[in-house]
């Protein structure tokens, strides 16, 4: 029988009669106790060995019983030094001081002074018992026991465990004996193996690991961390409604951040003076006007804001120059690239059908907060084709959301400048059940579409990834997610979804 | 968008319906549009809604709206309006940037502090939104009892016997006492000591002369900014002046529209006035003659097709009617198409299309049977977008952590403390894009590049385990006066191996990998930039083309962002890889 190295040393070790302690054992083997034990409980089995197990425990010192055994028990200390006084009573400072106690030691003598009967505390003052007996105090031979013996009569023990003056640590002792397959192996001769750590690539060419054992690894314990590499969630989100809507028949578009307003708010029938299209609103940039607005296309848009569009529509009663649509912004929606694509400047004219969208940044001078950042992406979306209803866009957003778990769609009646009928979405979130807004929609306008050339029906809406994000892992703060805040650990600890 | 108020009490008084309890209203409301938003201290109803129903400004404009849903009132009502017995007289000393005023007397009210609330509430909410901060058109509102009209001379033909005047003012000019003031002030002085006037005092500061309404006792209202105390009104006000100015004749007309239905609904009566403006007035109105307020109703077409098309179900004439009914509105058809009366207090309908929504809310939009189109397109994703969730995945595979950070980001980060000097020719140098009045110095320019945002992330980080190895896509900006937007837009792949042995050659291993699996030749010419070590950076070049840069970060750069190990990194247009 071959066997390792250890195994083979504590096999050597042990008697079929006599019981040997892992201690013992590994004193006589020269090897570590879990080294003894490990092999132990291989040979365990292996059927070789018996290993029984008892509990015991030991008593010991801490340094606090050290020190009191050395110095004296404080309550000892304090009798002894207020018997020394003059008179009755000493005060407590004048007895502490004479027994060289200070501090939490006073506080000790003084609580086990009294609860040992050595006299009375009153009034800042002791007053010893001089019928007590603190030469013969039962704890201050304990602790001279133990210090000698590791061992005192129990009630006093566990006092003095409790006054922290000794520690009981309690161990399991494993003996162990041969069993009659051990005497039967040894009696047959065993032999050593070689235990390797590592598989090399030396040991594989030369065959050698035929003749070698692997040493054991504790298979349970925790191995290093590590991180690895993994895509950000949000990106995790965006590719998922991406994929989403590619598989529902969208084609996605891109355009410029930095654009004009002309794109971003005017083809939206947004009028100049709409309190979202100011400063505070909107991040405007120190850059000269756009200088690419096709003039007959702004004429249209023009044209509408101030006369409307239609036998019976009316403009806006706002002041509409072309100055404020050449001024460049960050956009504060993707609808400005939906606006390039329907009116043929993106990707060519569009004939219907279309499905289109976009999962991109948009910008908004809002304040920052647990769910508002200045920077978050919109997810976009739009039909064009004929004859598109309320009832199209109702079932094309049921859809939608039913693919993240968002059912039972309510329509609130909502106002846009560019859409009407608009609707706010709401649903059920997947896990509290409360209702919650997720998303605006609608039929884009004829004073949106008329002018950028589509005579067919557009219908759009509009949502925050980030809020269909928090949606889906219940975060709460979407700073610890997005932008330099973020925190590592967050992203490296949460959940992969799918 | 707008919150307004509402005492849920006094909402049951004025639809009628106290038997409404508080959540069967808010259930209505939604159905409205109006979300219930939360109650005040005072157990008011708090309720949002889009800025298009101004006339929901008021809990008697929301009672209005409810009577009609709930089928208790039906069509168009317009209130009776009496003969003018007032003149609003427009002098030709009117600041040319303020022309405009409107007006109407509103006669045998009874308000009580909570109607009085409600007005103010009203008149602030209107200045809010379509008044645009009062810019456009500013609201003042008087105890009509309190003003002494000019009588007109004997003489005069038949007509208001009263006349005020709307004219402009010295800056230094008259004084008066305004509201919460107790000492007579010149307008100017409104402006610098008076809180309501430092508020206001933009709208008119650059005035030549300063718009102000005298009756013949002197100035009493001093638009937009501020009335004057003689004529506050309060709750034993019987009759009420209102009057408008601003820099719109339609804008104003409509606010007061609004106002003058909320208080007919109080009880009141509105009574006519009139407006002459000055032949030197500002044209268009020069010598304009007008009776307000306008309670004109209009009409649009609409066609039932178009009607069943936005809507998407089949409906016959006289639901479509009944439904316009049942919205305010009246509605005769003729030939498949509808003749729609408007009221005038309608500011939103611009187009026969806002008509349509308001029947699909009569219908009720919820009970519509959502249907997926019978439409069928071909889904694609866009090449970019290819290509960078492509690249992400490679980067993942090397061991990256993807990030996501901001593309607003202010110079020090981006640049000072990169040791990059703006304008350099270096690969962050800009020049940058700045955003106009930034309000928060953080966010004040768009990110040059993106490698500063991922030593941030390290700093902010370093209380996490290490090796810390991000890697962003994502957009980076710079002036480019060949831009037809002056910004030149490039989506960059960053990437920092943060560890206690990160080198040079760890990041060139992982960029070279990266480069390879989507087949392109990397090069790295040796380059000088201020944010690495020198002799240890290098130019991307990725088939041949200067993309990027590569490096061992600056010792300087590490210490400045707290950072106690090497970082080696690399940053380079994503495009370049196509």
């Amino acid at each position: 029988m071959r066997l390792p190295e250890s195994q083979v040393a504590v096999l050597e070790a042990l008697s079929a009669t006599d019981e040997r302690t892992v201690a013992a054992v590994a004193e006589e083997t020269g090897l570590k106790p879990e080294t003894v034990t490990g092999a132990a409980f291989d040979l365990r089995d292996e059927g070789l060995v018996a290993v029984s197990e008892t509990e015991r425990v030991d008593h010991h010192l801490t340094a606090e019983g050290e020190r009191y055994r050395s110095e004296g028990l404080p309550e000892v200390r304090l009798y002894r030094a207020a018997a020394e006084g003059e008179g009755d009573e000493t005060a407590i400072g004048d007895a502490a001081d004479a027994a060289g106690l200070d501090g939490q030691t006073v506080e000790i003598a003084l609580s086990n002074f009294a609860r040992k009967g050595y006299g009375a505390v009153d009034a800042g003052a002791v007053d010893p018992d001089p019928d007590a007996a603190p030469d013969a105090d039962p704890e201050a031979a304990a602790l001279d026991a133990v210090a000698t013996e590791g061992a005192a009569d129990a009630p006093t023990l566990d006092r003095l465990v409790e006054r922290g003056l000794v520690a009981r640590d309690e161990s399991t002792v494993r003996s162990l004996t041969l069993t009659d397959d051990g005497v039967t192996a040894l009696m047959e001769g065993v032999e050593t193996a070689e235990t390797v750590d590592r598989l090399t690539p030396d040991l594989l060419t030369s065959g050698e690991w035929r003749d070698v054992e692997f040493g054991a690894y504790d298979v349970e314990a925790d191995a290093p961390a590590v991180e690895g590499g993994r895509v950000h969630i949000l990106r995790q989100t965006a590719e998922r409604v991406k994929e989403v809507l590619v598989g529902m028949g969208f084609e996605e578009m891109e355009g410029p951040h930095a654009d004009a307003e002309f794109w971003i708010n005017d083809c939206l029938f947004m009028p100049q003076d709409h309190p979202a299209r100011t400063h505070w609103d909107q991040f405007a940039l120190d850059v000269p006007p756009a200088d690419d607005l096709p003039a007959d296309l702004v004429e249209r848009v023009a044209s509408a804001h101030r006369e409307g569009v239609g036998e019976d529509g009316d403009g806006y009663h706002s002041p509409w120059t072309e100055a404020v649509a050449r001024e460049v912004d960050l956009r504060g929606h993707t609808t400005s690239l939906s606006m390039r694509h329907l009116s043929g400047h993106a990707v060519g004219e569009l004939e219907p059908p279309q499905r289109f969208f976009s999962v991109e940044k948009v910008y908004r001078n809002d304040t920052l907060d647990p769910t508002h950042l200045l920077e978050f992406f919109q997810i976009e979306g739009w039909v064009m084709a004929e004859n598109l209803s309320a009832r199209d866009l109702m079932g094309t957003f049921e859809e939608f959301y039913r693919q993240f778990g968002i059912e039972d769609l309510e329509f609130k009646p909502h106002y846009n400048p560019y859409t009407e009928p608009s609707f706010e979405l709401f649903g059920r979130h997947p896990e509290t059940g409360d209702l919650i807004e997720i998303g605006n929609s609608g039929l884009f306008r004829d004073e949106v579409l008329r002018p950028l050339g589509v005579d067919c029906d557009v219908m759009a809406w509009g949502l925050a990834l980030e809020r269909l994000l928090m949606l889906i892992y219940g975060f709460d703060d979407i700073r610890d997610v997005h932008g330099t805040l973020c925190d590592l650990d967050l992203l490296r600890e949460t959940e992969v979804l799918y | 968008m707008p919150v307004v108020d509402v005492d849920p009490d006094e909402l049951r008084r004025l639809t009628g319906h106290e038997e409404k309890g508080d959540e069967e209203l808010k259930t209505d409301l939604f159905a409205l549009g109006l979300e219930y938003e939360g109650e005040t201290e005072d157990g008011e109803m708090q309720l949002e809604f889009g800025p298009d129903r101004l006339d929901r400004l008021s809990v008697e404009g929301v009672a209005r709206s409810l009577r009609y849903q709930y089928g208790d009132d039906r069509g168009v009502y317009v209130p009776s309006t009496n003969d003018p017995d007032w003149t609003i007289e427009v002098d030709e000393t009117v600041p040319p940037e303020r022309p405009y005023v409107t007006g109407a007397v509103v006669r045998g009210l009874d308000l009580d502090e909570a109607a009085l609330d409600s007005l103010i509430q009203l008149q602030e909410k209107l200045h809010a939104t379509m008044g645009r901060e009062r810019a456009k058109g500013a609201i003042g509102i008087h105890d009509l009892t309190m003003l002494k009209g000019r009588a007109l001379s004997d003489d005069a033909p038949a007509g208001p016997a009263h006349t005020i005047t709307y004219r402009g003012v010295d800056p230094e000019g008259d004084r008066f006492v305004p509201l919460d003031a107790g000492a007579e002030l010149t307008p100017a002085a409104v402006l610098s000591d008076h809180p309501t006037g430092e508020r206001y005092a933009d709208l008119v500061r650059d005035l030549d002369r300063y718009p102000a309404i005298y009756d013949e006792i002197g100035l009493f209202s001093f638009p937009p900014v501020i009335n004057g105390r003689r004529t506050e009104v309060s709750t034993e006000s019987r009759d009420l002046l209102i009057e408008l100015t601003g820099t719109d004749q339609w804008t104003i007309d409509r606010m007061c529209t609004v106002i003058c239905y909320a208080l007919d609904a109080r009880g009141g009566t509105v009574e006519s006035v009139a407006v002459e403006y000055a032949d030197g007035a500002e044209p268009p109105a020069a010598g304009a003659s007008l009776r307000r307020p306008d309670l004109s109703v209009e009409t649009k077409h609409v066609g039932h097709d178009r009607i069943e098309s936005v809507l998407g179900i089949a409906l016959d004439e006289a639901t479509v009617v009944d439904l316009f009914e049942r919205s305010g509105l009246d509605a005769t058809a003729e030939d498949g198409r509808y003749e729609v009366s408007i009221p005038p207090y309608r500011v939103d309908v611009l187009h026969p299309l806002d008509l349509i929504d308001d029947v699909g809310r009569a219908y009720g939009f919820n009970d519509l049977d959502p249907r997926y189109p019978d439409v069928a397109t071909v889904g694609e994703r866009h090449e970019g977008s290819r290509l960078e969730s492509a690249v992400r995945t490679q980067l993942v595979g090397l061991g990256f952590e993807d990030l996501l950070n901001f593309h607003m980001t202010n110079e020090t980060d981006c640049l000072d403390r990169m040791r990059v000097e703006a304008g350099s020719a270096v690969l962050g140098g800009g020049p940058p894009v700045e955003i106009v009045e930034p309000y928060s110095e953080d966010y004040t320019i768009l990110r040059t590049w993106a490698l500063p945002s991922l030593l941030t992330v390290l700093e902010n980080n370093t209380h996490r385990s290490y090796p810390q190895d991000l890697a962003e896509i994502g957009l980076t900006a710079r002036r480019d006066d060949d831009d037809p937007t002056g910004v030149g837009e490039a989506r960059h792949v960053a990437a920092v191996l943060a560890r206690p042995d990160a080198s040079y050659e760890d990041a060139k291993a992982r960029l070279a990998a990266l480069c390879e699996d989507v087949g392109a030749a990397l090069a790295t010419p040796p380059v000088e930039h201020p944010s690495f070590i020198d002799g240890r950076a290098a130019a991307v070049e990725v088939d041949g083309e200067r993309a990027g840069v590569i490096g061992e970060i600056h010792p300087a750069v590490l210490v400045e962002h707290d950072l106690e190990l090497p970082v080696a990194a690399f940053e380079f247009d994503v495009d370049a890889l196509r």
